[in-house]
């Protein structure tokens, strides 16, 4: 990546992970960040995606800086297609402050990768035209794949025990 | 005021009684925003879920101005059944198996492109022989997706022939996949390390003979289709995607060919030794149904000339990692060694541990790229596992595809788009 003074004012962290560039920004700043690397050249968003950190065994977040611990790092995967590389972008957001603003006008593709984070991690996106569920019924209660939403959570018929193991808070 | 001698016609309250959710076809009638201008009204009609020429279960809300569409919105969500989920509930090795079920058509590159993503988070990198096994499988399921494909879409264009015909080759591949894998379909043939078996001689048969028959199938379907009137009238011109949009709404795989972007990622961003042969993408400069038809019987062609190399070049050696931390030694062994069956407990009770990280791979399937990012916490179970879904993302340019068209062209279009709504909605 070539050196742009404003784009590293605003990266807090970058480093390789299992061989994958990343760099890490402040939630404020992603679509600054993000209109400076597609002028760069990084035209194409694979996928916006969420990792829930909450009770992370290992108690630890990669993430450097701030008091609190952030619960939900967010993930945009972009590609430069004329040096055929990838970037990945880490977004960290605290369990109260799950909002960020929308990139949909940026990327075609965050448009529904937006919805379905929204859908499945209740990450707020700002500016989103259209930001309902996607995937699960628009009467759904919940995050599914929040950690603490437990596995099997609805009744199962013929099924004994299922609550007792599978929505006691150690399994979630 | 509604005028109830009219069958068919309503307004208001008539409207939402009409449209009652649940209905195949609701109907909801709105009256004309300009009505004296030249009598056209907005027509919403409700298309699918359930309808055979949705490749499953896509629901798309129209507004229709006659017969030409104003506006069309995709539905998406009635196949999600929570593999995200699933998947971080199993350890690493039993992952492979929801991998096989989310994009039931290319059950091989959805496995590979997790295998991938582990491999890159264990720092290891399966065996030659192994590599060379995951092309050749992979090949096949990309001949085997397409022909599904290549089937429907003909059915749903009148050409009913090209259904028999193309089973009758997928068929072939399948006993194929039977022979190495002992599964037709959900083979979770590719792991984390390596591939599940070695090929038999049998196999190896099978699968020369294939080579050498399939390209006269090819000129087969070709005879059928590719100067047939009634097909070339469908679907040269219709659905128009630009290189632009393609590019702009992120669109991969024959999609984006179609459009004239010649990106592949076997030749732009090589994985499993791709780089070893030789091949040409598949690219088509129209941008329309027809171009993208075309890109798939190319691809028809090249995969076979990869399966002639992949097969004559075959390197000898073992099929899957020398690491008994990830992979179970020889059943021989555990005969004779307490190291080995030490390992086979342990891999078997508590599964592998990569280290704390994240990992990206991605492989061109038939339908796209077909990518899965892995999470690892440190323990014996994923933290997170995202399937990046081609389908997904190319089925948001319908919308552009198809505005301003003929509703009967919609099917066409949906049609080259090949999205799988298992792979659509995970």
């Amino acid at each position: 990546m070539t050196a742009n003074t404003a784009l590293e004012s605003l990266v807090i962290d970058r480093g390789i992970s299992a061989g994958d560039d990343y760099i890490t920004i402040a939630p404020g700043a992603i679509r600054d960040v993000l209109l400076i690397l597609r002028e760069e050249g990084f035209t194409q968003l694979l996928f916006i995606s969420c990792v829930d950190h909450l009770n992370r065994p290992d108690d630890r977040v990669p993430f450097t800086g701030g008091d609190q611990r952030p619960r939900f790092e967010l993930i945009y995967e972009i590609r430069d297609n004329q040096r055929r590389s990838r970037l990945r972008v880490r977004v960290f957001l605290l369990e109260g402050e799950v909002r960020v603003q929308s990139v949909h006008d940026l990327y075609g593709p965050a448009n529904w990768d937006e919805r379905e984070t929204w859908d499945l991690f209740g990450i707020e996106f700002e500016g989103h035209p259209d930001l309902t569920r996607i995937l699960l019924p628009e009467d759904w209660v919940g995050h599914p794949l929040r950690r603490d939403f437990p596995v099997g959570g609805e009744t199962v018929e013929f099924s004994e025990d299922h609550e007792e193991w599978q929505t006691s808070p150690a399994q979630a | 005021m509604a005028d109830v001698t009219r069958p068919g016609v309503a307004d208001g309250a008539q409207a939402a009684a009409l449209g009652a959710p649940g209905s195949a076809l609701t109907i909801i009638r709105e009256p004309s925003p300009n009505p004296v201008d030249d009598g056209s009204e907005i027509l919403t009609v409700n298309f699918g879920p359930h309808h055979p020429s949705t490749h499953g279960v896509l629901r798309l809300v129209v507004d229709l101005d006659g017969e030409t569409i104003r506006k069309i919105r995709p539905v998406i969500g009635y196949l999600h059944t929570g593999i995200e989920k699933t998947a971080e509930t199993l350890r690493y090795q039993q992952v492979v198996t929801v991998t096989d079920r989310h994009d039931y058509l290319s059950p091989l590159f959805n496995n590979l492109s997790y295998a991938l993503a582990v491999e890159k988070l264990m720092g290891v990198e399966a065996p030659p022989r192994a590599q060379a096994l995951r092309v050749i499988l992979c090949e096949l399921c990309r001949i085997s997706s397409h022909l599904i494909w290549l089937g429907t879409s003909g059915l749903e264009m009148g050409a009913i022939t090209m259904l028999w015909y193309c089973l009758r080759e997928r068929d072939r591949v399948l006993d194929l996949n039977e022979e190495i894998s002992g599964f037709r379909m959900h083979t979770s043939y590719i792991r984390p390390g390596g591939v599940s078996g070695d090929v038999t001689p049998r196999f190896l048969e099978m699968l020369d003979t294939f080579i050498n028959t399939f390209p006269s199938s090819v000129d087969q379907y070709e005879e059928l289709l590719t100067e047939n009137k009634i097909f070339k009238t469908r679907t040269v011109g219709i659905g128009y995607l630009s290189k632009e949009d393609a590019l702009r709404l992120g669109a991969s795989g024959p999609m984006l060919r179609g459009s004239g972007v010649d990106w592949d990622l076997r030749r732009t961003m090589p994985y499993s030794g791709y780089e070893k042969y030789e091949f040409e993408t598949a690219v088509a400069r129209e941008g329309d149904c027809y171009a993208r038809y075309r890109c798939r019987i190319k691809e028809f062609r090249e995969a076979t000339k990869i399966l002639r190399q992949a097969l004559d070049s075959l390197p000898e050696g073992p099929i899957n990692v020398d690491d008994r931390k990830m992979l179970p030694p020889p059943r021989a062994e555990l005969d004779t060694s307490m190291e080995a069956l030490i390992h086979h407990f342990k891999l078997f009770t508590e599964g592998y541990s990569p280290p704390v990280g994240d990992a990206y791979a991605a492989v061109e399937s038939g339908h796209g790229e077909n990518g899965c990012y892995v999470v690892s916490d440190g323990t014996h179970k994923p933290r997170r596992v995202k399937f990046r879904s081609a389908g997904f993302v190319n089925l948001q340019s319908t919308e552009t595809m198809a505005l301003g068209g003929l509703v009967a062209d919609m099917i066409a279009i949906i049609g080259t788009v090949d999205a799988v709504m298992g792979d659509v909605d995970r």
